[in-house]
């Protein structure tokens, strides 16, 4: 279980960071004098009540004590209540959490893939057609923000060829979701054997992992090609040539040296899908956390906002010290193998 | 150095880059649609008209109209104001105050370095589009927080490619010979090292001013910042997502074409100087 | 027959400059050499002179915009020059081996060395896996690695420079070439390492009847470990003959120079030649490519030279050669 413990020390030492964000996310309230009692109290309230609810929030404290009481209320994992549905922010934020996941992996997959492979073939001949096609899509990718990307795919694989179905949430209206075993409604329908709900997911599920994939694909291939070219033009691939090694045996060379830097430059990118998937999720009417903590920003419902923050610092962290537990593993020089 | 040589240097080497070119002429061309808006645009960008709603596109609107019977043509057009006008304030800012933090930090080293490093790493982690959402939400909705925030989450960036710089300076020896020389500390910054680091900094300009332009625009297509009817290009994507599933396209699309094309003109231009100080980049014939 | 015959190479590099207009390097003009089973040739010269461009070349090894434009390298009388791609493949580490310095960059990362020494054996043979490892064990004993058993599990970076450049020697010498290059093996190795791995390739060379071509800027190792040797300057070779011949009379104003300013008693690693400033390989002079900074030269240098013989295969280029000295 060597692995876990490298897992388990990079998360370690990402402690600060988090106190540090805990820090962030707590001044990111008190900054912008907003009031929650004013939201959570509503405008009729009476003066009592209104008081009423400051003490039961602690706000009549200073802010020192009152960063206390967050952090403690942190660590024991309760992350207060919304302002505007007053149900814990916890259960809120875990519920919609499946839903970002399906986008995030299922899109991080397919693009990850098609954009290192892509990558890794426009190094391998450089300057050729596939080398320059996959220029111009890395650019075209670079150039679409997401809002854009998101509706021109509605409007021509929805309204023009109708071949998606309308973008409104992740399983037809008329449909119930199946009962949640992983979260996602694709897996979890057809688990419970209830196979037109699972296609309806499935069919919803197309256009906004096309785009996220589409996000992720395009800064990878422009910096894989950049990596492994600069593979190719090292000491130890020339010396490979040298020895007459068969061009197979060089390519594979080329990809086993290129992984790691390709990996340390995906994590980085992976972490911002999260933030792409907001925007799609707002477009497609996904109802997952991204949208969630957009839509909580938007309404001004900062304990949402608050633990949206910690719970991505907290995602991130663990996409990192995965990442780099993986590193870890392959590479002999960092002194582990 | 004769500054007239190496600029005119510089422009030839640019444009032998064909994507340095057309990313130069893109930008130049909306810089110029911005500068000269009013020459462009044949009505006013936020005149309301409620016999025009929603037209398609035509002689007399090219564009078409949107949902309050503007102009979408004038709207495009004025729009780029809006683009130059954030994106470059933001640049400014994210380098006047990255660039020093980046000079100091990269001089000094001490705990200054250690805890900027630090802050960076964790500016890093997080979805910066989150953050500045976050940041501008706690803020005030305002285009001034906007531009702050957005600058804000440049300066790291800056600041580690300046750092970088003012090592590998500092390896040099130029600044201890600055030192010896007798010069003060501010001296040797601003004089000695900012020219040569500046050239780092600079090559980071065009993707930051395409990152400037597209942050702005998701923000202003969630609803922060930009407030209709102003005719911001991300505002008007939001405007116009509504219609798009009823088939009122053009609300949405040419506003959304213009901005593709010149978040990837800088994208292009960014890359045409990429190629112009790393002659032996990955884009040669090697 | 010669086992490597190199004759009238020229090698370009043909590039657009910054502005973008198309410049010629004219790096290895007519270079001529050859290279004979059981014997050591020792190439010197200074940085720049195009040594390991003539290595890369002879090897097929060159990349744009560098290129061969005239002249035929011959190995064992098959022309190299215009070979396919997949052929010359199958000499490379094989019946032709290069050794390079810096050895601990010029090996994989991620492999351990005993599997690359395999992966190098495979390639050109129909071993098995197992065969492979124990060949590689073989050659590691071979070169002299201590505790090699345990060793060849090692990774590149563990290794110091002197054991890297072992294993580099073993990776050339682990399929039986019968040429073996080897550009500037110990440069950056400390004297007494160096010593050994000249030693160590003295003793392979000896041992499998090779022809080996030692590339190097050290006078020292040419005197101590070549049989014979050429000079070169600006992609020429100046002058060439047996060792001997050469450092008793050196005939061409360079060499003449090169001898002169190295200690009376020759040794590894004090004799570093001191060079002069570069040539402009761009604008290289017509004729004679050393009369820019020869002391001796006159209008007739600006016409190529003549070979001037002086028996047991010592020529120099040149037209005023050296009368030799009273003794």
């Amino acid at each position: 279980m060597h692995i876990l413990r490298l897992v388990l020390r990079r998360l370690l030492l990402a402690l600060p960071i988090l106190f540090g964000m805990l820090l962030f996310t707590f001044l990111l309230v008190r900054v912008g004098s907003n009031d929650p009692v004013g939201l959570l109290a509503g405008p009729t309230a009476s003066a009592e009540e209104v008081a009423a609810i400051r003490k039961q929030l602690k706000l009549d404290q200073s802010p020192l004590v009152q960063f206390g009481e967050f952090a403690r209320r942190v660590t024991r994992g309760d992350l207060g209540q919304s302002w505007l549905s007053g149900k814990p922010v916890w259960g809120e934020l875990a519920s919609r959490l499946p839903a970002t996941l399906e986008l995030v992996i299922l899109g991080g997959l397919i693009g990850g893939i098609a954009g290192v492979a892509a990558g890794l073939r426009a190094a391998f001949h450089p300057n050729g057609w596939f080398d320059q096609a996959s220029r111009v899509v890395s650019l075209a990718g670079f150039g679409m923000p997401t809002i854009f990307l998101g509706l021109v795919a509605i409007f021509v694989f929805f309204y023009l060829l109708g071949w998606a179905p309308p973008p409104m949430g992740r399983i037809d209206l008329l449909l119930t979701s199946p009962p949640t075993i992983t979260g996602s409604y694709a897996i979890d329908s057809a688990l419970a054997g209830d196979w037109e709900a699972a296609r309806s997911a499935l069919a919803r599920l197309v256009l906004p992992v096309l785009c996220v994939a589409i996000v992720f694909a395009a800064p990878l291939i422009k910096q894989t090609r950049a990596i492994a070219r600069d593979v190719l033009a090292s000491d130890y691939v020339r010396y490979a040539r040298a020895a007459g090694l068969p061009p197979a045996v060089v390519k594979s060379i080329v990809r086993r040296n290129a992984a790691v830097p390709v990996l340390t430059f995906g994590t980085t990118e992976f972490i911002a899908l999260f933030g792409i998937a907001s925007v799609l999720e707002l477009i497609f009417s996904w109802g997952g956390i991204s949208q969630f903590g957009l839509v909580a920003v938007l309404k001004g419902d900062f304990a949402v906002v608050q633990g949206y923050v910690l719970f991505m610092s907290v995602i991130a962290m663990i996409v990192f010290a995965l990442a780099d537990a993986v590193v870890l593993m392959i590479e002999p020089r960092a002194g582990l193998r | 150095m004769p500054i007239d040589g190496v600029r005119r240097r510089a422009l030839a080497l640019l444009l032998a880059s064909p994507t340095g070119t057309i990313g130069l002429a893109i930008v130049l061309f909306f810089l110029v649609l911005a500068l000269l808006a009013p020459l462009f645009a044949p009505y006013d960008a936020i005149a309301v008209s409620s016999e025009n709603v929603l037209k398609g596109p035509s002689a007399r609107f090219m564009f078409g109209t949107d949902g309050n019977g503007m102009d979408v043509f004038s709207r495009v057009v004025y729009g780029a104001r809006y683009a130059f006008g954030i994106a470059v304030p933001v640049l400014l800012l994210g380098m006047a105050l990255g660039v020093p933090i980046g000079l100091y930090a990269g001089y000094r080293g001490g705990w200054f370095d250690e805890i900027t490093l630090r802050v960076m790493d964790a500016l890093r982690v997080f979805p910066s589009i989150i953050l500045a959402l976050a940041i501008v939400a706690a803020t005030g909705h305002s285009l001034f927080n906007v531009v702050v925030v957005i600058a804000v989450l440049d300066v790291p960036l800056f600041a580690r490619v300046v750092r970088a710089e003012v090592l590998a300076l500092r390896r040099s020896g130029l600044a201890e010979a600055a030192l010896a020389a007798g010069n003060p500390t501010w001296r040797i910054l601003a004089v000695h090292l900012l020219p040569n680091c500046l050239r780092g900094a600079m090559a980071q300009v065009p993707i930051r001013m395409a990152w400037a332009v597209r942050v702005t625009a998701t923000l202003a297509f969630i609803g922060v910042g930009i407030q209709a009817p102003t005719p911001e290009w991300g505002a008007m994507i939001r405007q116009g997502s509504e219609y798009m599933i009823s088939g009122e396209w053009w609300v949405a699309i040419f506003p959304g074409t213009a901005l593709v094309i010149l978040i990837i003109g800088f994208s292009m231009l960014g890359d045409g100087l990429e190629e112009l100080l790393d002659p032996r980049s990955n884009n040669s014939s090697r | 027959m010669s086992l490597l015959a190199v004759e009238n190479l020229h090698t370009h590099f043909i590039a657009r400059d910054r502005m973008h207009r198309v410049r010629t390097a004219r790096a290895l003009n007519g270079v001529g050499f050859t290279v004979a089973a059981g014997e050591v040739l020792g190439l010197i010269g200074e940085t720049g002179a195009g040594k390991s461009l003539t290595a890369l070349s002879v090897m097929g090894l060159l990349r744009a915009p560098a290129t061969i434009v005239a002249g035929s390298i011959r190995f064992d009388g098959r022309e190299l020059v215009g070979l396919a791609e997949q052929e010359m493949n199958r000499l490379r580490g094989n019946a032709m081996a290069l050794v390079v310095q810096s050895p601990r960059t010029s090996l994989d990362p991620l492999t351990r060395i005993a599997d690359q020494l395999a992966r190098v054996h495979m390639a050109h043979r129909p071993a098995s896996g197992q065969e492979a490892q124990a060949r590689a064990l073989e050659m590691l004993v071979a070169v002299g690695i201590a505790d090699a058993a345990s060793r060849a599990r090692a990774w590149p970076h563990e290794l110091s420079g002197g054991m890297a450049q072992r294993v580099l020697i073993a990776m050339a010498l682990i399929n039986e070439p019968r040429l073996l290059i080897a550009d500037e093996p110990t440069t950056g190795l400390d004297v007494t390492v160096q010593a050994q791995i000249l030693d160590l390739l003295r003793a392979q060379v000896a041992a499998r009847h090779l022809g080996a071509m030692i590339i190097t800027h050290d006078l020292g190792i040419v005197a101590h470990y070549c049989d014979r040797m050429a000079v070169m300057f600006a992609g020429s070779i100046v002058e060439s003959g047996p060792v001997d011949a050469l450092f008793a009379a050196p005939r061409h104003p360079y060499t003449r120079n090169l001898i002169d300013s190295a200690p009376d008693r020759v040794q590894l690693g004090r004799s570093k030649i001191r060079a002069g400033s570069p040539p402009d390989l761009y604008n290289l002079p017509p004729g004679c490519p050393y009369a820019d900074r020869c002391p001796r030269a006159q209008a007739l240098c600006s016409q190529a030279p003549p070979a001037a013989e002086f028996g047991a295969g010592h020529v120099a280029h040149c037209h005023f050669p050296e009368q030799v000295r009273a003794a």
